[in-house]
């Protein structure tokens, strides 16, 4: 599904009385988002990127502009009927139910439009079809032990598990007792003619309402067409949905818990389960990560990346950590004060910021920015000439940005002087911690091999040109050189 | 807690405690052994030694008078009037006013327009003293009163005219609506304090998955809500055993006199308290207040127990 936001605007009113002017959250968002892409909304906090998220999920009104999923304008369509998944940042898993519940509780309220099914029919063959596994079922059963006795509950969920199946049927195979019996062969055979004989009955009882049914246990009408239906889901459906979406985030243990017996990171996957329950059209995922610590957060970021790229579904992820974004998102979009600065690939954007803003928010440790100006088609660092372009035809102030890592040993060309301060070296780099008359921050970071040798005291830098960006004081935006 | 430092921890329980013990524990132990006194004399403690009279004849199992002739009397207001009113007064206004309060108090939490207005005028009552609201009653429940005058009416709701005795139940009716309106801002006032600290979050989740308002409130919060709605059903039960104003305050001191039902509007507490002024009855009163702590520690601890699997904290 596509998400395309068209000058998307979010004001909150102020009050006049007292002087507060409307706070402008978000402000003529232009925004388009490919089917099954990831993207990422990144800014500071207070930029508008979860009040954009939450005017997606229709939790907040806008003030102005269209949201549209595909071709259908959902901006004034209530959350439960914009088919979504949100994630919110603190979970909002609710403590008084299981995680199963959790999981199934949007199912409660679906109704959905689909074709009627004879369900009898269907789990009497599904369970003759299981019972040709019958070795393979005691062997499980024999195998899920807990405190060596086998245990009834862990036998049903590993049976849920290895034959992707639901509660009823796994329950139903543990109490065929089939580890306790004599003679396998016997007893199974025994119940596979019970479950002929069930099945010819439900097919008697069928013909005799005048009701066919085809192959897969679908009803059909005069026709021969499968019946449609608008209904609730029945509790095997929803038992299958939610075993299917546990099996995707891996709680299938858990599911019997309350959310309080979890570690934070099997609550992020709770909640990003029972977002994903119903197959949403659109995953929205309001800071996920923010409440874990820094090992769960690099393990379950990709995990979201893994779940997203197994569904295919088109996700916006809010984050104000720009390593996260980087990392797993297809496209990101940098905000600040609810204006959209640029949207790239999260390289390009790295390689290539629009504005100063975008530099500096990207990239650890951060761009050194340093006060500069133009003369003669010449960039000056305080008296030092360190590049020459054609194209840079004003002369004016300027602000010129240089990654850490676009420092080189001296080689006559782009020279720069420092005055390093500290040396750290880190193994494969060495970081040195500088100073520089017009640098505007308090210390200049250069990361470079740590081959290189360097003393504390001046040292002269040559740059790596396209790791070098300058920007118009007044407007911050890029100047091409 | 170092264990001597608990001395520490003990003086300053102690106000507390010293009159917990002059106010509190004492009256509970000198009710119990009274109790259980033949003739006990309120004004000089004379008695005629243990029995277990007091609470045999309370309960219609021996009687209170033989007459010579071999006639037999028994004492039958706590068991035919005292403790079915009572019963029935808790089990009816206990229930309605714990939903009520619960429907307002999530009402007045969705609104902000007029919510301050509103929460004021649902708080009234609470300062409002009982007897004066009991008058109000009265007056607007008069043979002619206002009620009778708007509906065009001509019910007899609380008491008699030409000799004629109003209905017990018309009389329950207004009992009730009394209890539960004065009972109604206390319980308001926790539930919305309760509602203001679930997270909004839980409602937007909701939101997001279909639920209807309705679901919100049985699946969200309801359950989020039962640590209140606990303590306030045990704190409405035990009110509600103990009512005695809003009997006095509607029916003056006679306790009623009605046709069908229970015959009078006496409650537990009422009976109670009707022995206390008889100087030669002191041992009835007492049995009967040991009865009603029995009967109110058994619903209390019912509660607890069913509570464990409905509560979450």
């Amino acid at each position: 599904m596509e998400i395309t936001l068209k000058h998307l605007t979010k004001a909150f009113p102020g009050d006049a009385k007292k002087n507060m002017p409307d706070t402008i959250a978000v402000n003529d968002l232009n925004i388009q988002v490919k089917d099954g892409e990831l993207i990422g909304l990144l800014g500071p906090s207070g930029c508008g990127k979860s009040t954009t998220l939450y005017m997606i999920a229709g939790l907040k009104q806008p003030t102005d502009g269209e949201i549209w999923f595909g071709d259908e304008e959902v901006t004034h369509l209530s959350p439960e009927k914009r088919g979504i998944g949100l994630v919110f940042q603190n979970y909002a898993l609710y403590p008084h139910l299981t995680v199963y519940d959790n999981v199934a509780f949007p199912l409660t309220n679906l109704k959905v439009l689909t074709e009627e099914k004879c369900h009898k029919l269907i789990a009497v063959r599904h369970k003759r079809e299981l019972l040709s596994h019958a070795e393979e079922i005691v062997d499980i059963i024999k195998h899920a032990l807990y405190k060596n006795k086998i245990s009834k509950e862990l036998a049903i969920q590993k049976l849920i598990a290895k034959f992707k199946t639901i509660t009823s049927i796994a329950s139903y195979l543990f109490k065929l007792k089939l580890h306790t019996a004599k003679d396998l062969q016997a007893t199974v055979d025994k119940e596979i003619e019970s479950l002929n004989a069930q099945e010819q009955k439900i097919l008697d009882s069928l013909a005799k309402k005048n009701k066919k049914v085809d192959e897969e246990g679908f009803l059909l009408d005069e026709n021969g067409q499968r019946i449609q239906v608008k209904r609730t889901l029945r509790k095997d459906e929803i038992d299958a949905l939610v075993q299917e979406a546990s099996r995707l985030v891996m709680i299938s243990e858990y599911l019997a818990r309350k959310p309080s017996e979890l570690s934070g990171g099997q609550q992020q996957r709770v909640a990003i389960a029972r977002a994903l329950v119903k197959k949403p059209k659109v995953l929205l995922l309001d800071e996920p990560l923010s409440n874990l610590d820094a090992r769960l957060r690099i393990q379950t970021r990709e995990e979201i990346r893994r779940i997203q790229q197994e569904t295919k579904i088109t996700t916006v992820f809010v984050t104000h950590d720009q390593d996260e974004a980087m990392s797993i998102c297809d496209d990101i979009v940098v905000m600040k004060d609810g204006v959209e600065m640029q949207k790239d690939h999260p390289q390009a954007m790295y390689d290539n910021p629009k504005n100063l803003f975008v530099a500096k928010f990207l990239g650890v440790p951060p761009i050194n920015v340093f006060e500069g100006k133009i003369k003669d088609h010449k960039v000056y660092l305080g008296t030092e000439c360190i590049l020459e372009s054609e194209k840079l035809t004003e002369d004016k102030d300027i602000y010129v940005a240089i990654r850490p890592e676009g420092f080189l040993p001296a080689n006559g060309k782009n020279v720069f002087t420092i005055n390093v301060k500290e040396i750290i070296t880190q193994g494969r780099d060495k970081s040195l911690i500088a100073e520089h008359g017009s640098m505007t921050g308090e210390q200049v970071k250069v990361i470079i091999d740590s081959d290189v040798k360097v003393d504390v005291g001046p040292f002269a830098l040559s740059l790596r040109l396209n790791k070098v960006f300058l920007f118009d004081h007044e407007s911050e935006e890029r100047i091409e050189f | 807690m170092e264990s001597k430092n608990n001395w520490k921890a003990w003086l300053y329980l102690s106000p507390v405690l010293i009159l917990m013990a002059v106010f509190t524990f004492y009256p509970i132990i000198n009710t119990i052994g009274i109790s259980f006194l033949k003739n006990y004399n309120t004004l000089t403690g004379a008695n005629d030694g243990f029995t277990f009279d007091n609470y045999l004849e309370i309960l219609m199992l021996k009687p209170s008078f033989e007459t010579a002739g071999g006639f037999v009397i028994y004492d039958e207001v706590f068991l035919k009037e005292a403790l079915p009113n009572t019963l029935l007064i808790t089990f009816v206004t206990v229930p309605l006013s714990i939903f009520l309060a619960l429907a307002i108090a999530i009402v007045l939490n969705s609104i902000k327009f007029l919510k301050k207005i509103f929460q004021t005028i649902f708080f009234m009552p609470y300062v409002t003293n009982a007897i004066a609201i009991g008058m109000v009653f009265s007056v607007l429940f008069d043979n002619h009163g206002l009620i009778n005058f708007i509906f065009n009416s001509n019910v007899k709701w609380l008491f008699p005219e030409n000799g004629v005795l109003p209905n017990y139940w018309t009389a329950f009716f207004v009992l009730c609506v009394y209890i539960v309106w004065h009972s109604l801002p206390y319980k308001i006032l926790i539930f919305v304090g309760g509602l203001q600290n679930i997270d909004g979050q839980y409602y937007d989740a909701a939101k997001i998955d279909g639920a209807s308002r309705f679901k919100m409130v049985r699946k969200v919060t309801v359950p989020l809500l039962s640590p209140q709605i606990l303590y306030i059903f045990i704190t409405s039960l035990i009110g509600g055993f103990k009512e005695y104003t809003s009997v006095v305050a509607l029916f003056g001191t006679t306790g009623g006199q009605f046709q069908g039902g229970f015959g009078t509007m006496k409650t537990v507490a009422y009976y109670i308290y009707d022995y206390i002024d008889n100087p030669t009855g002191l041992q009835f009163a007492a049995a009967g207040a040991v009865l009603l702590l029995i009967i109110i520690m058994f619903f209390t601890a019912l509660q607890k127990i069913v509570s464990k699997k409905r509560v979450h904290y």
